[in-house]
């Protein structure tokens, strides 16, 4: 498949290991170093609470570049997400606690049990299409969040599972910096893992599944076999995901994965754009934020006493009418916004892509 | 006996709120999942309502009622008709963003206080003896009576109405439908106009019969499972869905363990869905269609 | 991804340090101001908030004033985490205080006992952790005694109708709740009592009659329930529907009293800590008074629990070497004796491994239907905690 040519001009593939090459331009890779640089030292600018806000980012990122894989690349319609995160930070949980594993265990466990867990969320799919796959996935999450329920309260932890800070190399994850470099190295590594299966044959065979199905297996794409490598990729993250979650909370408790989470990482990757990768970090980054931002305009608003009884509830009614707005009037999501600036600005003064064009 | 009563209640509010899943799902292929909101909602009216108008609680009720209709109206009319045309899915998506914001209002309009709209109307709930030393409440029985009633009207209005004929006929196939000149943006204002009739029905009642607060989502959610059971186009399974599952939940309770309450209608769902997928009484083709 | 370095240079530009004022004392509360379960929480946090208005306009802790940093978690554990870490790092406060759902402790226990910030749980049920051997750092204000309550009520029931009584359960589906009433159920069979029934119900059930008839079928003539409001009364009231003629003792949350008036059945009892306002003590009037003033919009007596925190954090303010730093309070929260006014049995002292109270008194009340008033059914009973 060809890549589509990065916008500079007089920019030419060469050889085939230009192919190969993640980043092509000198442009390109000055924006790169430029912004990691920004990233790098964004926690020794900013305040902790800024720096908390950022880590969660990086957090969440995780996890919706797995959901997107599995439903925007893929076109599995998944809402079992919530129960996935759960099963990871649980697998963590306990193996912390009932086993004092130390972190360099209880992750890659966890990774294993997101794998198992996507290969059962995934059997059905072999059968099920569209919603009904949704809704047996939905069904999932009721069972893996009643499982959890039980051993909290079977172990009497019920306020929760507390979870110490991790060690690795005789050193604690433990300051808000520190988290923000492991969890920024964290959506990093997931970024990256997505990108090349994106651009091997898993991502070809995936976005032929998620285009039509039966012209898929007519090309000689092993549906089923794809299908469930999406799942078990897509949940083994998520569930990488749950388990750094429990250790950068220091928690683990069945609250936290409500139905209401699994609804969030759905709209991330809707507010994100569908099928992009760039998406699933925007959606991510928006979402996390939105509540913040609008606790921040509803107390610079006159009156600001009166309203912050009903915070919740004006963040519950904003963020529904964002994901209305955004499925009405822009199903691209922020990556279709983020396109159309950018095409804005390079084609100026033209309007239009050249015909054959991909933006 | 008091087992057989409490399945039919619980049945009733099940096949109540699932007949609203079985409407929508049927004309448009859509699947309602702001539903639990909307029967929310329809009780809330009630409340609104009952404030206003607490010396005649009848029409309290039945302004409550039409109003209702009005909103699921106004929801396909200024929302969903956007999404017509549009991927399933978007559609679906819709309705959850619709259910998010129907739960941010709720609580902005009428906090999460508890309500008590029986009290408010002045209303008792008295209990029945019936045969058998099985006891019933008022608004218990109305549940039944209600979903017998909805039903029965339903069935007819599919059946011989002219406008039920439409409702069949732009579900079989909507373009052929509108060919025949058949306004579809109004076939589909009515199916969500009458699915939120029949769920704020269930959750009036049930606001009647025990109290209201922001909880009650979640019953609708548990009538879900009761729709695709039973076939999430076929009224009739809508029904027998909501007996099975209403007769899971309250034997498991009797006999097995009540904590597993909760879980049961969604094993149930995961059993039908690995064993016959498109349901009880469903058509098997709407499989590849979504 | 330009996007997200904006973002991030909108924050630094944004982030400058709160100015550190050096007279005032801070105070971090992370609680369910909004959202489905405020109702319980809200009120709580309203009377604290009110108490210290008053210290303040009262001149202070020794001339500096204290400072109430209010953060909403909408009883979701990942926004208390937020929070907590957000008072810590950034804000500096001397207390955190949690005033929300169960769910919310574990995080801020956690970010508490790293920065060794004592955390004073206002307004939900006690965790373990404060009853001796307790923890330096967790402390708990509340009515609710974990064990205590049901150790209390079923000596109600016994009190009441000796131990030859088949008793019944109630429990909501959440770990709290349930590892109570299973304590409950091992000390009634203990007690020579006979446990017939044991139902815990889902958060929102569509109908409580099938856990009820369970209650009625095995022939219960008490019921003790241990969970959060709805679910209690939802229970009774389903029992009562059935035609269940037996007597039902319930935990008196903040909204008894508003229910026990609406409800009006005399075989429906609430046991707590703390008193009615029916009694309309001089402290009862104060605080009715402030509520006024304030043009609160929850009802004085719902607002106990935040009151008696805010009695607590000024006693131990006052008691402290240097109310500015947290180890010097939390050293004075750790022998704390504060006289309740009759809002309680008795004065709320803390000493060093017991940051519950050294002893815990509770009251039994109920509707009486000749008199159209609510009635005290047992006077104060206390019970020494070890």
């Amino acid at each position: 498949m060809s890549k589509p040519l990065p916008a500079a001009s007089g920019h030419f593939r060469r050889s085939y290991a230009d192919e190969f090459r993640l980043i092509e331009t000198r442009f390109a890779r000055i924006w790169a170093t430029v912004f990691t640089l920004c990233l790098l030292a964004f926690p020794f600018l900013a305040s902790p609470f800024y720096v908390d806000l950022a880590t969660q980012v990086f957090l969440t990122s995780i996890g919706a570049l797995a959901l997107m894989l599995l439903t925007g690349i893929a076109g599995q319609i998944s809402l079992g997400h919530a129960g996935l995160i759960a099963a990871g930070a649980f697998t963590a949980g306990i193996l912390f606690k009932e086993f004092s594993l130390p972190f360099w265990v209880t992750v890659p466990a966890a990774a294993v049990t997101g794998a198992l867990l996507g290969l059962i969320f995934g059997l059905p799919s072999l059968r099920l299409r569209g919603l009904y796959l949704a809704v047996s996935t939905f069904a999932l999450h009721f069972v893996v969040v009643y499982l959890g329920g039980e051993y909290e309260t079977r172990r009497g932890f019920s306020t929760g599972i507390l979870v110490d800070p991790p060690k690795i190399f005789g050193w604690e994850i433990y300051a808000p910096r520190t988290w923000y470099l492991v969890l920024l190295a964290a959506a990093g590594i997931a970024l990256l893992v997505c990108i090349n299966l994106m651009r091997a044959r898993s991502g070809r065979a995936w976005r032929a599944i998620h285009s039509n199905e039966t012209v898929a297996e007519a090309l000689g794409i092993g549906i089923a076999r794809y299908k469930l490598l999406a799942f078990v990729i897509s949940s083994s993250m998520t569930a990488v995901a749950g388990a750094l979650f429990a250790y950068y909370r220091g928690f683990v408790s069945i609250e936290a994965f409500s139905m209401y989470l699994t609804i969030q990482y759905v709209a991330m990757i809707i507010i994100g754009g569908m099928g992009s990768l760039l998406g699933a970090i925007l959606g991510a980054t928006f979402v996390t934020l939105f509540p913040y931002l609008i606790e921040g305009l509803m107390s610079a608003l006159p009156g600001a006493d009166r309203l912050a009884g009903s915070v919740f509830a004006v963040n519950y009614a904003a963020f529904g009418i964002v994901m209305i707005l955004f499925l009405v009037f822009e199903p691209q999501g922020l990556v279709g916004i983020w396109r159309r600036l950018r095409d804005y600005f390079q084609l100026w003064p033209f309007r239009y892509r050249p015909v054959g064009t991909k933006s | 006996m008091q087992l057989v009563v409490n399945i039919l209640v619980l049945a009733s509010i099940y096949a109540l709120i699932a007949c609203g899943y079985v409407l929508i799902y049927r004309v448009s292929r859509v699947l309602n999942l702001a539903h639990g909101e909307l029967m929310m909602l329809g009780a809330y009216l009630l409340v609104a309502t009952a404030s206003g108008l607490s010396n005649s609680p009848v029409a309290a009720l039945l302004l409550a009622l039409a109003l209702s209709l009005v909103v699921g109206g106004m929801v396909y009319l200024f929302l969903m008709r956007r999404m017509t045309g549009e991927m399933v899915l978007a559609a679906v998506l819709t309705t959850v963003a619709l259910g998010i914001l129907l739960r941010g209002l709720i609580l902005l309009i009428w906090s999460a206080s508890p309500r008590h709209p029986r009290d408010m109307l002045g209303w008792e709930n008295p209990v029945f003896t019936l045969p058998g030393d099985a006891r019933i409440s008022l608004y218990a029985g109305l549940l039944i009576v209600s979903t017998v009633v909805v039903y029965g009207a339903l069935f007819l209005f599919l059946r011989f109405g002219r406008w039920g004929m439409r409702m069949r006929a732009a579900g079989q196939n909507p373009l052929l439908a509108a060919q025949r000149g058949i306004r579809l943006h109004a076939v589909f204002a009515l199916a969500w106009g009458l699915s939120t009739f029949t769920g704020a029905t269930a959750g009036m009642l049930i606001a009647l019969d025990s109290g209201l607060d922001s909880t009650m989502v979640m019953i609708g959610l548990k009538a879900f499972p009761a729709a695709l059971v039973g076939g999430l186009d076929s009224l009739a399974g809508a029904l027998i869905g909501a007996l099975i599952i209403a007769a899971a939940e309250v034997g498991v309770i009797r006999f097995i363990d009540p904590l597993l309450a909760d879980v049961v209608p969604f094993l149930v769902l995961i059993v039908m869905l690995v064993v016959r997928p498109w349901g009880l009484f469903g058509t098997r083709e709407e499989l590849d269609r979504v | 991804m330009k996007f997200k370095s904006m973002i991030a240079g909108i924050a630094v530009v944004y982030a400058a340090p709160a100015a550190m004022a050096q007279d005032t004392i801070k105070i971090g509360l992370t609680g369910a101001l909004t959202g489905p379960v405020a109702g319980t929480y809200a009120p709580a946090v309203e009377g604290l908030r009110l108490y210290l208005d008053g210290v303040n306009a009262a001149g202070g802790i020794g001339g500096r004033s204290v400072e109430l940093i209010l953060q909403d978690d909408g009883a979701e554990p990942s926004r208390a985490a937020a929070n907590s870490k957000r008072f810590l790092t950034q804000d500096g406060v001397v207390v955190m205080i949690n005033a929300s759902l169960s769910s919310t402790y574990a995080p801020a226990i956690a970010e508490a006992k790293r920065a060794g910030v004592p955390l004073i749980f206002s307004a939900s049920a006690c965790p373990p952790e404060v009853f001796p051997p307790a923890d330096p750092n967790l402390f708990c204000t509340t009515g609710f005694g974990p064990k205590y309550d049901s150790q209390a009520a079923l000596a109600f029931i016994e009190a009441t109708d000796g131990t030859d009584v088949q008793i019944g359960f109630q429990a909501m589906a959440i770990p709290v709740s349930r590892g109570e009433i299973d304590y409950a159920e091992t000390l009634a069979g203990e007690m020579g009592m006979t446990p017939v029934a044991k139902e815990i119900t889902p958060p929102p059930a569509p109908d409580y009659s099938p856990f009820a008839s369970n209650i009625e079928n095995a022939g219960a003539e008490w019921v003790w329930s241990w969970a959060p409001w709805v679910a209690q009364v939802k229970t009774f009231e389903a029992l009562r529907r059935l035609g269940w003629e037996g007597d039902y003792v319930l935990y008196s949350h903040l909204e008894a009293e508003g229910e026990l008036e609406r409800i009006k059945d005399a075989g429906l009892y609430a046991i707590g800590a703390n008193a009615m306002f029916s009694e309309g003590l001089p402290v009862m009037e104060e605080i009715a008074s402030a509520t006024e003033a304030a043009g609160s919009s929850y009802e004085a007596n719902q607002m106990t629990e935040g009151w008696i925190a805010g009695m607590v954090i000024e006693a131990a303010l006052s008691a402290a070497e240097d109310p500015g730093d947290a180890a010097s309070v939390r050293d004075a929260l750790s022998s704390v004796s504060v006289d309740t006014e009759g809002l309680r049995g008795g004065p709320l002292e803390w000493t060093e491994d017991n940051h519950f109270r050294t002893v815990q008194s509770y009251r039994v009340y109920r509707w009486n239907t000749d008199s159209g008033q609510i009635e005290t059914v047992r006077d104060w009973t206390s019970y020494d905690v070890q």
